[in-house]
């Protein structure tokens, strides 16, 4: 199927406004209580890979937005959907459901972003060690600062 | 027999000529490990390090600290490079020997194991897991290369009626080389002699990138020292087996020490060009493809 | 700086005797390949044929126990200093740190990354560092010579610093391993949002 026929196929039977973005690429954003469903159905019309999820942190609108990043094969056509989380209970849902290597990559979203996901079992840390301040990817962490706090600066030595 | 008969005539004369064979045994060792880096190098188009850096690695060695894990780590060192240097005592060298004796094949061909069990006693108690992975592998491999070497025993005992390597030296500088009459039995001792000395492509013990080089992960200082001067006394010994048994042995000590440089890099010439073997691919290959051209020799002497 | 313990150069100078087995330990140097970030790339190519390393005697071996040399090439990460000191306390003296690249020199490009460490010199004491990102084998091989006459006059010395000093270097260890604290408290947060880049409003969804 073409772009614009995958568009006006999701709007019908969704109701998700999307619309085509780039050569190839279809973007929407969907409310947080529909997403399952909604990537499900994405599943079904031939999406079957998951590339990425990744997150977006929009401190001036107080809110976090999940990307979830999906390829189909036998259509050659990628659609990126978003979900926005509130700010102050960063909670979504997972699609380990779905696609089993979402596990890792929520992993990851809760580490960094402090975003967690229901249903996801596995949500301690992975790659930072003994990590005890907030998530460093948020847009409130001064990381310069924190390098030169924790790891000092050569100037400052002598 | 009293205890008499056992003590030599010239006792002082004669722990002269053993401490001399051992030291000439790890010396000639280094030299020809020395020059065989020179030579892989040279075959991969780079100068190499001189030839005299075998020696300098094992003094650097033994100028460290080093570390144990538990004292059978210390005996078994010990012990692996002691089983070696006692068999080296009965390789003659262009027909000397230090001690009266026949220089029996057997002999040497289970004091050589002595050294292998000593090294895998001490390294296994070091408690390393890699290790231990690595002795089961040279212990294989043992298993491999015994089996065409013993049939090239017998396949001696069916022409000559003797293993002594002193008698086959006397036998071949009398008449011609075994290498002319016994072509069969020569190959199939370079191919054994490859999988004895550890080279490629039989050098799954070592394998540095899988096994973080087997047995001698542990070892630090002075005992990755003794694990070189073992493998050089196992280059001397395993080059002089052959060389008594197949390429005549020798007029003198220079002569002797030729064949063996030539049989040396004719090794890490192939050492340099192959890939690595899996143990059971190598030990099929030692067993089906050595092992049959020994039994072709032998069929061939038994008729003959 | 101030912990450190001040000895005088003959106390930590290697004596003559020493000198003859330090001129052995020079020629042949065996390193412990860490290849910790992306400088190892540059040591492929200074070990194979155009620059060839082993001439000088260096070659790689594959644990702790059998090497002289650690090679800290490249950035390092939290994760991996816990590492590079339980493999640096696995050596057997006599033993040097060689600090590859910028980035355990002043933290290179990583500099301002809540990830990585600024100074190597803080946590292991390192005897000679070469500048560059990532240095060509030309300057690896000139400083592997500077190193053998470092050996030779009996100058590298960094595993004595690190008996003598180990207080210190394990007060700074724990500074970053064992962290008890939280670096930031909560008012020292940003409150407002980062400058945008083109001037655009852009919000959440994508809209414009």
């Amino acid at each position: 199927m073409t772009r614009n026929a995958l568009v006006e196929r999701i709007e019908a039977e969704t109701g998700i406004e999307s619309r085509p973005r780039y050569s190839n690429q279809i973007e929407a954003s969907v409310p947080r209580e529909r997403i399952i469903s909604f990537l499900s159905f994405l599943k079904t019309i031939g999406f079957e890979h998951l590339s990425n999820i990744t997150a977006i942190d929009w401190i001036q609108d107080s809110t976090m937005e999940v990307v979830y990043n999906v390829w189909s094969y036998s259509e050659r056509i990628h659609i990126t959907v978003k979900s926005p989380v509130p700010r102050g209970n960063p909670v979504s849902f997972t699609c380990m459901g779905l696609w089993p290597q979402g596990r890792v990559y929520e992993q990851e979203l809760h580490e960094m972003f402090g975003i967690s996901f229901q249903g996801n079992p596995t949500q301690g840390p992975l790659f930072l060690h003994n990590w005890k301040d907030i998530p460093p990817l948020r847009k409130d962490f001064d990381t310069e600062e924190y390098s030169r706090r924790a790891y000092g600066y050569l100037e400052e030595e002598q | 027999m009293v205890i008499a008969d056992f003590i030599p005539k010239n006792p002082g004369a004669t722990l002269g000529f053993i401490v001399l064979t051992g030291i000439a045994a790890m010396a000639v060792g280094l030299l020809f490990m020395g020059i065989g880096r020179k030579l892989t190098a040279r075959l991969q188009r780079r100068y190499g390090p001189p030839f005299w850096q075998s020696y300098i690695d094992v003094i650097k060695c033994f100028s460290r600290n080093s570390i144990s894990h538990h004292y059978i780590m210390d005996l078994g060192s010990m012990m692996g490079l002691a089983g070696l240097l006692a068999a080296a005592m009965f390789v003659p060298v262009a027909g000397h020997l230090p001690f009266a004796s026949t220089g029996p094949l057997i002999v040497i061909l289970y004091l050589m194991p002595i050294g292998y069990l000593g090294m895998a006693m001490g390294v296994s108690a070091s408690g390393n897991p890699l290790s231990a992975i690595g002795i089961g592998r040279a212990l294989t491999l043992m298993v491999g290369y015994e089996v065409p070497f013993a049939v090239i025993m017998l396949s001696m005992i069916a022409s000559f009626n003797t293993t002594g390597l002193l008698a086959l030296h006397q036998i071949q500088q009398a008449g011609g080389w075994n290498l002319f009459t016994m072509p069969f039995g020569f190959i199939a001792a370079i191919i054994a002699l490859q999988g004895m000395l550890a080279e490629k492509p039989f050098d799954t013990m070592i394998a540095p990138a899988e096994i973080a080089s087997g047995p001698m992960v542990e070892l630090s200082g002075k005992f990755l020292g003794m694990a070189f001067l073992q493998h050089a006394v196992a280059i001397f010994i395993e080059t002089g087996i052959v060389v008594n048994l197949f390429l005549g042995g020798g007029r003198t000590i220079w002569e002797f020490l030729l064949k063996q440089f030539v049989l040396y890099m004719f090794a890490m010439a192939l050492n340099g060009i192959y890939a690595r073997y899996r143990v059971e691919q190598a030990t099929r290959f030692l067993w089906f493809t050595a092992g049959s051209l020994a039994v072709v020799q032998l069929i061939l002497n038994l008729l003959a | 700086m101030s912990d450190f313990i001040k000895v005088s150069r003959d106390e930590i100078m290697d004596g003559k005797m020493e000198r003859v087995l330090d001129f052995f330990r020079a020629r042949s140097m065996w390193m412990l390949y860490y290849c910790t970030g992306c400088g190892a790339i540059e040591l492929p190519p200074s070990m194979t044929s155009a620059f060839d390393m082993e001439r000088f005697g260096l070659g790689p071996m594959a644990t702790p126990r059998q090497a002289d040399i650690l090679l800290i090439t490249g950035y390092i990460s939290v994760k991996t200093l816990k590492r590079v000191i339980r493999s640096y306390e696995q050596m057997p003296d006599p033993k040097w740190v060689v600090g590859f690249g910028s980035c355990p020199v002043n933290g290179g490009i990583y500099w301002n990354s809540y990830a990585t460490i600024n100074q190597l010199e803080k946590y292991l004491p390192v005897d000679i560092s070469i500048a560059g990102c990532m240095p060509r084998p030309q300057a690896v091989l000139d400083m592997f010579q500077k190193l053998k006459n470092m050996i030779q006059r009996g100058e590298a010395v960094g595993y004595k610093k690190y008996k003598l000093n180990y207080d210190w270097y394990k007060k700074n260890q724990d500074e970053v391993l064992n962290r008890e604290e939280p670096v930031f408290r909560e008012d020292e947060l940003f409150s407002a949002p980062p400058e945008q880049i083109s001037g655009e409003k852009i919000t959440a969804g994508g809209n414009r």
